[in-house]
């Protein structure tokens, strides 16, 4: 397989993701975009249209080895975007556009193939994403800079689990304003418990309490600040289990839920069911009912999701760097991110 | 200059693992026969295709598989897997290593010492392990140890299970003692021998402050090894197996050297080996309940079907079959109204209308005809064609003519039985079988557990009954050693010098106290004494007897309470037997009392305390009257004087 060679580069990052090198999303971004900047700069192609296909092959090379994997294939999927707009600018053609006149009106001459080969599309591209990762590198920062607009002193905050940027945001609101936090474990992975030790470090005001106790607890907080894995073309989370029946309390008591995204975690995909194969993934049982327990085991079958699915209805805000926006406008944000063309891939 | 230094320090680090292919057994015949066991399909993948994944995720990054039958096949899959770039090429490098001459573990391991590919610390997995166990924090762990124990060669990776849970194979059943720092002290398999007791030896429990007995463990047949592993092999040409091994370094502790720890799996860390075919199921249904994540079963399940029934690529199934926690290879041809429950069908078999097979497994390419029914631990090696109606009960079928075919053995011009241990005499060849067959019994859980749950009711009751008798009590040891010594001393005429120094032995032994010691040791005497044909000579004999013990008996009576126990002694005995003589008694006391053994006011003592409507009581009167006159006499002779 002479592929085999070409695409080491993505198979690294997937032996990368897949070894536990790259845990984070932020970091698996910096990666995919250090990527493709190589594969741009240094790459074997000689038209916008050879360097999409190229592209391409390593978004399906990813769906294929990690169908849970959001992160990459967003950051190339926008790379794609910027292909197209950098190849609509060096070739002073235009792209038949997002109206309906437009899109009636185009006639087969009209489309683009992104097959002429133009001088400086190499550089520009590099150029724009430059710039693109100075904008990922500062998301977090961007986002957290936001934290004083919706934590106000002396309001009750709950949390769940883990998530770096929410640490961040709830750490600067800090500085400024006294608040309490309220760290949900997440059982099985209890992942709360460091959050909770990394917030009490910075003297936040900080209770764990168990992910049972959800309910009880609601009536008394004022916002629940979480972060999410993927944010799905609805406007849904997929987000870490046990997130859905937080956000189901949290509707009860009419509590708002905001959402800390990054741009890359803003998905072109819908989900098709909750128990969808490449929605979802099931891990060990032992988080829940350890290998010891004996015989019993044979005649049950144990399901540890990692993800839940929350609907759109659940979610108040999504905060991104670019500021808050509710769900129902995530289409908008999409057709920005990612060209029409690329959202199935 | 100093990059280059790094780059050596780094190679000098690379975390090495060895992977032995071969089981040496013929726990997989008729399929080993021509399918390596590394290439054993599980869920449609060869099974060492998970275990080099496992090893790549777990952090190792130098692998050498160990291969000494079926090599090109186990060569050429490991190319084709680097040619077609899987996902573990990239981190390891994988050497395959060839030695025909392998007869067990223990020569491989030689082998390995002589090529000395092994630098360091390594993994040592025995065929068919299947893990997610990160492997880096082990190796650390084991380097810890290693520092406060130099002598420490191998930490046995255990995982944690439940007694007569799923992957817990009755024939791997282990029993292990550490102490706190998790040192090995004792490992059996208790599998492997028949003895229903165990014996631990003494000095485990004398010499450390804490041991903690297991009993819920799972060998995984992974090991972390030290560099002394390997020389260790070479030294001790016995050592054939890794359990070998291990037994070999906890007797000989002090003359190797080396010591042995263990690492206990808990939470959602697993292992497990598959060494047989129940092993075989057992690690199947844990992948496909996704104990071993992130090793899942690469087919994508079919959400038609239940979640038990696993397919593979190009297999159709009728709605009229009927699947149960059943495991079809790629390209399955079914017929109709085929029943399949607890088996496993390899890849390219057909299989015609009304078919059922039960428990058993299917090889590559066979083909089955209709009506045909196949239960019970049955095994098809590969290219077996049965005929229209078969019925094949707990048998391993062959395509060609085994070497010992007989009569009765030809099913179908491609399908013979294949007779394990033929030449072997008839009584030790049955035992045999039925123990290979009940290994073969794959899958039929609820049958093997039922067989557990009557061997453990069993011992169960066999526990109840021990409370309820008293427990052997180390004075009735005592009485029955001492009367052991008395018996043989008599017979032989030993000195009695000689008997005394063996009771007295016996007496710390036991650890009795003295008083027992006194009344047990007159007991026996007079037992022995008593134990006399009932002559005319009765009391001489008697008093032979008696005079041959005076040594002894003049040794332990020394003082005031030694001759109340005596007289407690007499007692008992004159209580105990009732067909003792009846002047007995009086004689026993009298010449007790000539011989000055006990005083008379022990006599008299004594005789205050019996009750006076005992038989004894009144056997005894006219003695002690008779000291009560003589007394008063020598009182009045004194009186006089």
């Amino acid at each position: 397989m002479p592929d085999v060679e070409n695409l080491l580069d993505i198979r690294r990052l997937i032996s990368d993701i897949q070894h536990k090198k790259l845990v984070r999303s932020y970091d698996i971004a910096l990666r995919t975009e250090e990527l493709l900047e190589e594969l741009i700069s240094k790459g074997q192609w000689k038209s916008a249209k050879e360097l999409m296909n190229l592209v391409k092959t390593r978004i399906q090379l990813v769906r294929e080895n990690l169908p849970q994997e959001a992160t990459a294939p967003n950051i190339m999927r926008h790379t794609l975007k910027v292909i197209r707009e950098e190849y609509q600018s060096a070739s002073k053609k235009k792209d038949e556009g997002q109206s309906l006149h437009e899109l009636v009106t185009a006639t087969p001459s009209n489309v683009l193939d992104y097959s002429d080969s133009l001088i400086d599309l190499r550089s520009s591209i590099v150029d724009h994403l430059t710039e693109y990762k100075v904008e990922l590198e500062s998301s977090s920062e961007n986002i957290a800079a936001q934290a004083l607009e919706h934590i106000h002193t002396n309001e009750i905050i709950l949390t769940v689990g883990k998530s770096k940027t929410v640490e961040k945001f709830l750490k600067r609101a800090a500085k400024d304003r006294t608040f309490n936090v309220i760290v949900v474990e997440g059982a099985p992975l209890y992942d709360g418990h460091t959050m909770a030790a990394s917030l009490a470090k910075s003297n936040i005001q900080t209770t764990v309490i168990a992910d049972s106790a959800v309910f009880a607890m609601m009536s008394r907080v004022n916002k629940v600040i979480i972060g999410t894995h993927t944010v799905l073309a609805n406007g849904g989370l997929r987000a870490a289990s046990g997130i859905h029946a937080v956000a189901l309390a949290a509707k009860h008591y009419s509590v708002p839920v905001m959402v800390l995204s990054h741009m890359y975690k803003f998905s072109p995909t819908y989900v098709g069911s909750p128990n969808h194969e490449a929605f979802n993934v099931c891990v060990s049982p032992a988080g829940v009912i350890p290998y010891a327990t004996g015989p019993i085991l044979k005649q049950i079958e144990v399901y540890n999701p990692v993800y839940d699915y929350v609907p759109p209805e659940l979610v108040t805000l999504f905060i991104s760097h670019q500021g808050g926006n509710s769900p129902s406008y995530v289409y908008r944000l999409l057709s920005e991110l990612y060209h029409q063309d690329d959202y199935d891939l | 200059m100093l990059r280059k230094e790094s780059q050596m320090v780094h190679k000098e680090n690379i975390v090495q693992a060895i992977v032995l292919t071969d089981t040496f057994d013929d726990e997989f015949l008729p399929i080993s026969e021509h399918l390596p066991h590394a290439l054993l399909p599980v869920f449609n993948r060869p099974l060492i295709d998970y275990t080099l994944e496992f090893l790549s995720l777990g952090g190792i990054e130098e692998t050498f598989l160990f291969s000494s039958a079926h090599v090109e096949a186990v060569k050429r899959y490991v190319n084709k897997c680097i040619e077609n770039g899987e996902g573990w090429t990239l981190t390891m490098k994988v050497n395959v290593m060839v030695s025909e001459s392998c007869r067990s573990f223990g020569d491989c391991l030689r082998d390995l010492d002589a090529k000395g590919v092994l630098r360091g610390e390594f993994v040592l997995l025995e065929p068919g392990t299947v893990s997610n166990v990160d492997l880096l924090p082990l190796l650390k762990k084991h380097n810890i140890t290693t520092k406060s124990d130099k002598g420490c060669a191998m930490t046995l990776i255990l995982q944690e299970s439940a007694i007569r849970g799923i992957g817990r194979c009755p024939h791997e059943e282990l029993l292990v003692a550490t102490d706190s720092h998790s040192k090995l002290l004792f490992y059996k398999k208790l599998g492997s021998s028949k003895d229903n007791k165990l014996e631990f030896p003494l000095e485990i429990f004398l010499d450390n402050a804490s041991v903690s007995l297991h009993h819920n463990l799972n060998d995984t047949h992974m090991a972390i090894c030290s560099s002394s592993v390997l020389p260790l092999f070479s030294d001790n040409f016995d050592f054939q197996t890794k359990d070998d091994f291990v037994r070999g370094l906890l007797m000989n502790e002090e003359i190797l050297g080396s010591t042995v720890y263990c690492h206990i799996l808990k939470g959602n860390q697993f292992a497990g080996s598959i060494t047989n075919w129940r092993m075989y199921q057992a690690l199947s249904y844990e992948l496909r309940n996704n104990w071993v994540h992130p090793l899942i079963p690469s087919t994508k399940r079919n959400r038609k079907l239940k979640n038990d029934v696993f397919i593979g690529e190009g297999t159709k199934i009728s709605e009229t079959a009927e699947l149960n926690d059943a495991v079809l290879g790629d390209d399955v041809a079914l017929g109709k109204n085929v029943r399949i429950e607890d088996s496993f069908v390899f890849s390219n078999t057909k299989i015609g209308d009304n078919v059922v097979i039960t428990h058993s497994i299917i090889g590559e390419h066979c083909t089955i005809q209709s009506g045909s029914e196949i239960t019970s631990g049955s095994i098809l090696e590969n290219g077996c064609v049965l005929e229209k109606d078969t019925f094949v009960k707990n048998s391993l079928l062959v395509a060609k003519i085994p070497d010992n075919y007989e009569n009765g053995d030809k099913l179908a011009d491609k399908a013979y039985r294949l007779r394990i241990f033929p030449d072997e005499d008839d009584n030790i060849s049955i035992n045999e079988l039925d123990r290979k067959l009940s290994r073969l019994d794959i899958g039929d859980f609820n049958y093997e557990s039922d067989e557990i749950e009557d061997a453990f009711s069993d011992s169960g009751d066999e526990q109840l009954s021990y409370t309820q008798t008293p427990p052997p009590d180390d004075t009735k040891l005592f009485y029955t050693e001492v009367i052991d010594s008395l018996t043989r001393g008599l017979e032989d005429k030993l000195p009695c010098d000689n008997l005394i120094l063996e009771i007295n032995s016996s007496r710390y032994a036991y650890n009795v106290i003295l008083k027992e010691v006194n009344f047990n040791i007159v007991k026996a005497v007079l037992i022995l004494s008593l134990r006399q044909p009932e002559t005319t000579q009765y009391f001489g004999n008697l008093s032979r007897v008696l005079t041959y013990f005076a040594p002894v008996l003049k040794n332990y009576i020394r003082n005031e309470s030694a001759m109340k126990d005596c007289l407690e002694a007499i007692q008992d005995v004159a209580v105990s037997s009732e067909s003792l003589h009846e002047k007995c008694v009086t004689f026993i006391l009298q010449y007790f009392y000539h011989k000055d053994y006990i005083s008379e006011d022990a006599i008299l003592n004594w005789f205050s305390t019996l009750t006076t409507s005992s038989k004894l009581y009144k056997q005894v009167k006219p003695f002690t009257d008779w000291l009560k006159e003589a007394e008063e006499e020598s009182g009045e002779e004194e009186s006089e004087q």
